[in-house]
C-alpha cells in the first residue's frame, strides 16, 4: 500500500513537472485609463504591431529614466510600429502625481491605472520597473528592472520581431 | 492480484494523463520569490537580541485557468525558521496562505476564497498584498461584481480579514457602486460618480457602551476633461471607542469623518496639481484591538500620508506618516487627526532653448504641509470639538525641488534640493523638532551600451535631532545582467560619539530576463532602498542577506 502511494505521488510529480510550460497570454483584468474608467487588459494590444507594457510609478526613479529615455527617442520607435503604454502602479498615496508628470514630462505615451496591482499580480510581477512585450495578446518577451541604456537591447528585440512579423 | 496491480497502474495511467492533458494544469503559471538572512552582532550597532540568525521569507504562488471562465489561484507562503526582522509573529512556519476560485461570464465576476478589492482612493477599503511591507489584508469571503452596462458597475463583498496566517473575529462587509454619466455631457469629458458602504462588525470586543458593527459611507465624484481634472470624496464613519493608552473607552466615543479634494490643470510640457484632504478619527481595523499594531495588520481602509514620495535615503530619514486618530497623551499632546496641502509642479523646458540645451531639461516641484485639526481638546474630561477648515499646530511640512538633465548621450543627472520640517513631539508622541535641508546629486555615465556607472551624493543639514548626515552610493552595472554596487550612510555630527555611525553596504545582483538573484552584506538602517533598478523596504540590521525573484510563466 505504502509503495503504491509513494507511486501513485513520483509519478504525478513526475506528470505534474512535464506540464508545467510557459503560457504566455495577457490576463484579462480591469484596469482604469487616465480618466478612471475601468478597461480591459485584454483589450489594450496593439492592432498593426508590438505592445511594449511598461510596468512603473511616480516615486520610482530607475522606471522614470527607463520611460524618459525611450521618449527621447520616440520618433525611432514610433517608426517600429510599437505602441507603448505605461502602466502606473501608484497607489492613492501617489497617483494623483501622474497626469502633471506625465504631461510636464511631454511623453506621449497611452497611460493605464493598475491602482490596486491587479493586471501586476496576475502577470507574476514582483518589482518594478518590468517591462512586457506582446505579439496581440502574446507575451514574447519580459524583464525586471532597468540599467541605463537596456533601452537599446529592448529596441533591437522589437525590430527583429517587427520585421519577422512583416 | 496481477489483475488488481494491472488495473491499478491503468488508473494510474489514465489519471496522469488527464492531469496532464486538463487544461489546468496547462495553464498552469507559478512564481516564486525568496528573502533570506543571516542576521550577525555588530560591535556599533549592538549584538543580534532575538533566536534565530537564519531567517528566510518565501513565497509560492500558482495560478491556472480553465477556458476563459474560471481563474485558480494558490499562495503557499513559508517563514522558516522564522519571518525576517519587521515582519509579525502571525506569519509562521509554512502554511496556504490565500486561495481563490474566480467565475467570470459577460459582465459578471465572482471571486470566492482570498480577493483584493479596493472602494475609490481606498479611505473606506483597501486589501492588497505588499510583501516588502509584510502586509496581506486580503478578504476571505465571496466577492461579486456586476457591469450593467458601460455606465454602471456594482459590486458586493462579505467576509474575514487576513492576519498572518489567521483571520479577524467577526467580518466586513461592503457594497461599492459606480456611475458613469460622460454620455450625458458629450462634451469629450468624463464624469464619474461613486458611492460606497463597508460595516466592519468586530466580536472579539463586545460592550454595552457602542456596538459591535461600525458603518462607513462614502460619496465621491470625478471629473476630467483634456486639459483639467478634480475629483472630491466624502466619507463618514459611525460612531466608534477612542483608544486612551493602549485600551478602548467606554465614555470617549466619537464619529469620524474624510474629505479629499484634489484638482489639477496641465497641458503639454506642464503639469499642476493640488490636493487638499481632512482625516478625523478615521482608522479602521478589523478587530478594534489591532489599534496602533507596528505591522500595520488588520487595517481596513488606506489612509497614506500625502507627500512626497522620496527615492534617496537621506530624504527618507524624517518621514512623515498620516496622522488620522485621535491621541490624548497628556494636556498638551491631544490630537484628533490632520489636515493639509500637497501641491505639485512638473514643467518641461523646451529642447534648443538657453535652460533646456539639446535634450530639454525636467523641473519639478513638490511642497507639503500636514497640520493638526484645530479645536477644543478638553484633556482632563476626554472631549473634544473640531473646527471644519482651521488648521492647528503643525506636523510636517515640505518643499523640494528637482531638476533631471541629460548633458549629452553618455552623461545625465539628477539634481534634488529639499527643506523639511518634522514635528517629531507631535507625531511620534516624543520630543524635539527637526529642520532639515537636504542635497542630493545623481549621477549616471554611460560607459558603453550596456555598460554605465552611477553615482549618488547627499547631504542632510540639521542643527536639530542627530544633527548632519552624508550619503554616497556607487553602482557599476557591468552588463545587462550583471550589477554591482556600494553605499554608505554617516551620521557624521552625531553628539554622541559612539553613535557616529556608518551604514555601508555592498553587493550585487544577477538578473535575465524574469529571473532575479541578490546577494547584500552590510548594515540597514531600514527605509525605501534602491539598487539595480528594484525598489524595496529594507528593515534595520546588520548582515547577509539574499533574495530569488523567478517566475515560471
Amino acid at each position: 500500500m505504502k509503495n503504491k502511494i509513494l507511486l501513485s505521488i513520483i509519478s504525478l510529480i513526475f506528470t505534474i513537472t512535464q506540464g508545467i510550460y510557459s503560457q504566455d497570454i495577457m490576463p484579462s483584468v480591469y484596469i482604469k485609463n487616465i480618466n478612471g474608467k475601468s478597461i480591459n487588459s485584454k483589450t489594450t494590444y496593439n492592432k498593426k504591431g508590438l505592445t511594449v507594457y511598461s510596468f512603473w510609478a511616480t516615486w520610482c526613479v530607475p522606471c522614470i529614466n527607463e520611460l524618459d529615455n525611450i521618449h527621447k527617442e520616440i520618433e525611432k520607435w514610433n517608426e517600429a510600429n510599437v505602441k507603448i503604454i505605461a502602466i502606473s502602479t501608484d497607489d492613492s498615496r501617489t497617483k494623483r502625481r501622474i497626469r502633471p508628470l506625465v504631461n510636464g514630462k511631454k511623453w506621449g505615451f497611452e497611460i493605464l491605472l493598475d491602482e490596486n496591482q491587479a493586471l501586476k499580480r496576475a502577470l507574476n510581477i514582483s518589482g518594478i520597473p518590468h517591462t512586457i512585450v506582446t505579439k496581440g495578446n502574446r507575451i514574447i518577451y519580459r524583464k525586471m528592472g532597468y540599467k541605463p541604456g537596456e533601452e537599446n537591447d529592448l529596441y533591437e528585440f522589437i525590430l527583429k520581431n517587427s520585421i519577422a512579423k512583416n | 492480484m496481477n489483475n488488481k496491480k494491472t488495473i491499478y497502474i491503468l488508473l494510474l495511467c489514465l489519471f496522469n494523463n488527464f492531469i496532464l492533458n486538463s487544461q489546468i494544469l496547462k495553464n498552469l503559471t507559478s512564481s516564486y520569490e525568496s528573502f533570506s538572512a543571516y542576521y550577525l552582532d555588530d560591535s556599533k550597532t549592538g549584538d543580534f537580541s532575538y533566536d534565530k540568525r537564519f531567517r528566510s521569507n518565501n513565497y509560492f504562488n500558482l495560478k491556472s485557468n480553465i477556458g476563459n471562465n474560471w481563474n485558480f489561484e494558490l499562495q503557499i507562503e513559508s517563514y522558516a525558521p522564522k519571518s525576517l526582522l519587521n515582519y509579525s509573529e502571525n506569519f509562521e512556519k509554512t502554511n496556504i496562505s490565500t486561495f481563490k476560485i474566480d467565475y467570470n461570464k459577460n459582465n459578471l465576476s465572482v471571486s470566492l476564497g482570498n480577493f483584493y478589492e479596493q472602494f475609490g482612493s481606498g479611505m473606506i477599503l483597501r486589501s492588497w498584498e505588499d510583501k516588502d511591507l509584510g502586509i496581506n489584508n486580503s478578504i476571505r469571503g465571496l466577492n461579486a461584481k456586476y457591469r450593467l452596462n458601460d455606465e454602471i458597475n456594482i459590486s458586493t463583498l462579505i467576509g474575514n480579514q487576513k492576519k498572518g496566517f489567521k483571520y479577524s473575529k467577526g467580518f466586513i462587509v461592503g457594497f461599492n457602486s459606480e456611475f458613469d454619466f460622460s454620455k450625458a455631457i458629450k462634451n469629450n469629458s468624463t464624469f464619474l460618480l461613486g458611492l460606497s458602504y463597508v460595516g466592519r462588525n468586530d466580536q472579539k470586543t463586545k460592550s454595552d457602551f457602542y456596538p459591535e458593527m461600525t458603518n462607513l459611507f462614502s460619496a465621491r465624484i470625478d471629473y476630467s476633461s483634456s486639459s483639467f481634472y478634480s475629483n472630491f470624496e466624502i466619507v463618514n464613519k459611525s460612531e466608534n471607542p477612542v483608544v486612551i493608552f493602549g485600551s478602548l473607552s467606554d465614555s470617549f466615543i466619537k464619529k469620524g469623518s474624510a474629505i479629499l479634494l484634489n484638482s489639477g490643470y496641465f497641458k503639454n510640457g506642464l503639469g499642476l496639481d493640488f490636493t487638499f484632504r481632512r482625516l478625523e478619527n478615521m482608522s479602521l481595523f478589523s478587530e478594534r484591538e489591532a489599534f496602533g499594531n507596528v505591522y500595520n495588520e488588520s487595517i481596513v481602509n488606506y489612509l497614506p500620508a500625502l507627500t512626497k514620495q522620496h527615492d534617496y535615503s537621506l530624504t527618507n530619514l524624517y518621514v512623515y506618516a498620516a496622522q488620522p486618530n485621535v491621541s490624548f497623551q497628556s494636556p498638551i499632546l491631544t490630537k484628533a487627526g490632520e489636515i493639509g496641502i500637497q501641491t505639485d509642479l512638473y514643467y518641461f523646458i523646451e529642447n534648443e532653448t538657453f535652460f533646456g540645451g539639446k535634450y530639454g531639461t525636467n523641473l519639478s516641484i513638490n511642497a507639503s504641509v500636514w497640520n493638526n485639526l484645530d479645536g477644543n481638546f478638553d484633556f482632563n474630561n476626554q472631549k473634544y470639538e473640531t473646527e471644519l477648515l482651521s488648521f492647528g499646530e503643525k506636523y510636517f511640512s515640505e518643499i523640494s525641488f528637482e531638476i533631471r538633465k541629460k548633458w549629452s548621450e553618455k552623461f545625465d543627472n539628477i539634481f534634488l534640493f529639499v527643506n523639511q520640517y518634522y514635528n517629531k513631539r507631535l507625531v511620534e508622541e516624543t520630543t524635539d523638532e527637526v529642520k532639515s535641508n537636504i542635497i542630493v546629486l545623481e549621477n549616471t555615465y554611460k560607459l558603453n551600451s550596456n555598460k554605465s556607472l552611477r553615482l549618488e551624493l547627499q547631504h542632510l543639514s540639521t542643527k536639530d535631532d542627530s544633527k548632519n548626515w552624508s550619503a554616497i552610493a556607487l553602482e557599476f552595472n557591468l552588463s545587462s545582467a550583471f550589477s554591482i554596487y556600494f553605499s554608505d550612510l554617516y551620521n557624521y555630527q552625531n553628539p554622541e560619539k559612539d553613535k557616529k555611525i556608518h551604514y555601508y553596504n555592498a553587493g550585487g545582483s544577477y538578473s535575465k530576463g524574469i529571473n532575479r538573484y541578490t546577494v547584500n552584506y552590510g548594515r540597514q538602517r531600514g527605509g525605501l532602498v534602491c539598487t539595480g533598478g528594484i525598489c524595496r523596504y529594507v528593515p534595520e540590521s546588520t548582515g547577509l542577506s539574499f533574495g530569488i525573484t523567478t517566475s515560471f510563466f
